[in-house]
């Protein structure tokens, strides 16, 4: 928690803030105060450089995005009033805020640090399989992506099933399946010899009882481990999400602020993303406590963030908040192809040579729109982990980076609204064994030859 | 002024100048009847202008309320020809909307009700956290042909399924098109709970269901 300071004081606002009828508050707030700011601040998308090296640009994105979040604030639906953070308390909690902090526990301990645009220090790698899957296949994900060499934190994949019964948000069913999703959790990062890595859980629930519920020292989820809690679109919240806020202070666990702003939607276009990318970032320090953020924008109808105009809100807005703060934040990346495809290769490899060179750390991967049971697997996530230490380590420029992305967005761009669904985690790995099959790896590796000879040193 | 510059109007959601025209109508002996369709015809080419992201939601979003506020203005002339037989409302079909109980999300089901009003639906939106039977009751209150149910987490899915075994155990199913969508939805889950129709995606939702009443 970075401002526990002001816990109370900033909850109280949601009975003291400016009210507001809630049809009102994202066309006649939100909207036209981003659409002014955007105008006011010269944001200009350019199609041609999906990266972009204009340090005036990410600076005027910086202070557009501080603007937003000041003038529009966080809209409480339970109470129908705006929590609104004035200028200096901005000012304040990103100066107290830290710069690094170690999260995990014994051995597995990380220490996880700021970055700078063109970074050589390796981005933070939280692999994420963010969908959903069977009950029977949970376990076997779990040990899959926590046997990933590259893995600094995992965010496991989400039940829709607990023995054998579907689950309601906010029901008894929920809770049974938050235990059961920690306990398989645990117990695959005890077998692979990883008890202390850090988990961001349980993605499970949704409501806060289920997250609530799981606290725990002992088997559940720890002090030294994460929980999200999320905005919603845009800029909207409500006592569900606010409760986790105070529990995750009073708990002593990281706080982690999830936002997804749509392309096409309330932000508008890129431009729109970008800023409220930034905004977004201040909203989760001084109103979440968060210590990072956790970004995923995607675009309306391909519910994916790797085409370009998604690519150069992050790539932007990464260098905003590098070049005027010290903030932690994650760039959440999700494909149009689904796993064992070589497009979804190339997605992820693209997503994160833009987010690793631009200042972000890495949450990989969300494969097939994060839509479809099952389809998921690590090797999607290691690629893309790869390219963000290959890209890091050997020091490349924005100029360089935006050449490579132009050239994988050539390969895949056209194909993002039919992509191929790809497979299902059982189809591309042994499930007793976790392993992924040799012609998922033969896939895997080609690709990576492929862009080695791109440009990019991978490291081994 | 003419109808067709209050398209434009609308097409641009300059509002002060669709007033002004519409008012500017009122006095002029136009026929209503083309005039709605035009407006309608405008609204759509602007709901597919935003299906294909060549706009955003902000702009549908002013198009649609300067259509709002043009109509409000053109209303006693609509209920003068309405009463005389001049103009008769064709509405596409009525809507029950909402996201499903427990669940907070709610920008895809107003862009389906945006889509759907521009395609000339009447909806009733009854917001998000709806309960299960709260879409029956609304949806017999005012006879509507539909029940759409939307659904953004995959906890909150199973409350769309709910809707439709209620709606068995009331023998009310044959009486409700049950449209399912949201982001974690597919046709295979909406086969699975026996749905009528599943929407993959905002934009394709009006004219989904437009052919789904008419194949009744």
């Amino acid at each position: 928690m970075s401002t526990p300071y002001r816990l109370w004081e900033i909850q109280e606002r949601s009975n003291t803030g400016p009210q507001c009828d809630e049809d009102e508050f994202l066309s006649k707030i939100f909207s036209p105060t981003l659409q002014k700011i955007v105008k006011k601040y010269e944001i200009k998308y350019n199609p041609k450089t999906p990266v972009p090296a204009d340090d005036d640009l990410a600076d005027r994105v910086w202070k557009a995005g501080w603007e937003l979040f000041q003038e529009v604030g966080l809209y409480n639906t339970d109470t129908h009033r705006i929590i609104k953070v004035s200028d200096d308390e901005i000012k304040e909690a990103l100066y107290v805020a830290k710069d690094q902090y170690w999260v995990g526990a014994g051995k597995d301990a990380v220490l996880w640090k700021h970055r700078k645009i063109e970074d050589r220090e390796p981005p933070f790698c939280l692999f994420s399989p963010d969908c959903t899957c069977s009950e029977e296949l949970h376990y076997s994900m779990c040990l899959a992506y926590l046997k990933e060499p590259l893995l600094d934190g995992f965010c496991a994949p989400i039940l829709e099933d607990s023995i054998g019964l579907k689950i309601r948000s906010g029901s008894p069913f929920e809770i049974n399946a938050c235990t059961q999703h920690i306990y398989n959790l645990r117990l695959a990062a005890k077998q692979v010899g990883r008890p202390g890595v850090f988990l961001v859980a349980v993605g499970t629930a949704e409501h806060d009882s289920g997250q609530i519920a799981v606290s725990n020292e002992n088997w559940g989820v720890r002090t030294t481990d994460s929980r999200l809690i999320g905005t919603l679109t845009e800029f909207k919240t409500a006592d569900t999400l606010l409760n986790r806020v105070v529990h995750c202070a009073q708990y002593g666990c990281y706080v982690g602020n999830l936002t997804g702003p749509i392309y096409g939607g309330w932000c508008g276009g890129s431009e729109g993303v970008a800023v409220t990318l930034v905004a977004y970032s201040l909203n989760g320090l001084c109103i979440h406590g968060a210590i990072y953020n956790l970004h995923f924008p995607f675009h309306l109808n391909l519910a994916s963030n790797t085409t370009r105009e998604l690519l150069w809100p992050i790539a932007v807005a990464g260098q905003a908040m590098a070049r005027n703060s010290k903030l932690l934040y994650k760039s959440g990346g999700y494909t149009n192809a689904g796993p064992m495809t070589e497009m979804v290769f190339y997605e992820a490899a693209c997503h994160a040579l833009v987010s690793t060179v631009n200042s972000w750390h890495l949450w990989e991967i969300g494969a097939a729109r994060n839509k479809h049971r099952n389809r998921t697997t690590p090797l999607e996530a290691r690629i893309a982990m790869e390219v963000g230490h290959a890209v890091a380590g050997q020091g490349m420029t924005r100029e360089e980076a935006n050449d490579i992305a132009l050239r994988l967005l050539s390969i895949y761009e056209e194909q993002a609204a039919t992509a191929p669904l790809g497979k299902e985690y059982q189809e591309c790995y042994d499930v007793a064994t976790a392993l992924p099959t040799q012609e998922h790896f033969d896939m895997y590796r080609k690709i990576k030859d492929e862009l080695s000879n791109m440009g990019i040193e991978f490291l081994y | 002024m003419s109808i067709a510059k209050l398209c434009h109007a609308v097409e641009t959601g300059s509002k002060k100048e669709a007033e002004d025209i519409a008012r500017d109508l009122l006095n002029q002996n136009i026929n209503i009847q083309e005039t709605a369709d035009q407006l309608t015809s405008t609204m759509q080419k602007i709901g597919d202008r935003f299906a294909r992201l060549e706009i955003f939601l902000p702009g549908m979003m002013e198009s649609a309320q300067t259509m709002t506020l043009a109509m409000n203005i053109l209303g006693s002339k609509i209920l003068e020809s309405t009463s005389k037989g001049e103009y008769a409302s064709k509405k596409a079909g009525k809507v029950v909307l909402g996201t499903v109980k427990g669940d907070l999300h709610e920008i895809g089901k107003n862009i389906v009700k945006l889509m759907l009003e521009a395609n000339n639906f009447e909806v009733k939106d009854l917001g998000y956290d709806v309960d299960s039977m709260q879409f029956i009751k609304e949806a017999e209150a005012v006879g509507a042909d539909f029940i759409a149910a939307s659904s953004l987490m995959t906890t909150t899915m199973p409350h769309q399924k709910e809707i439709i075994d209620l709606l068995k155990d009331r023998d009310l199913r044959d009486k409700y098109k049950v449209v399912i969508g949201g982001a974690p939805t597919s046709q295979e889950w909406a086969d699975r709970i026996g749905a009528d129709l599943y929407c993959p995606d905002a934009g394709s939702s009006s004219k989904l269901m437009a052919a789904l009443l008419q194949r009744k």
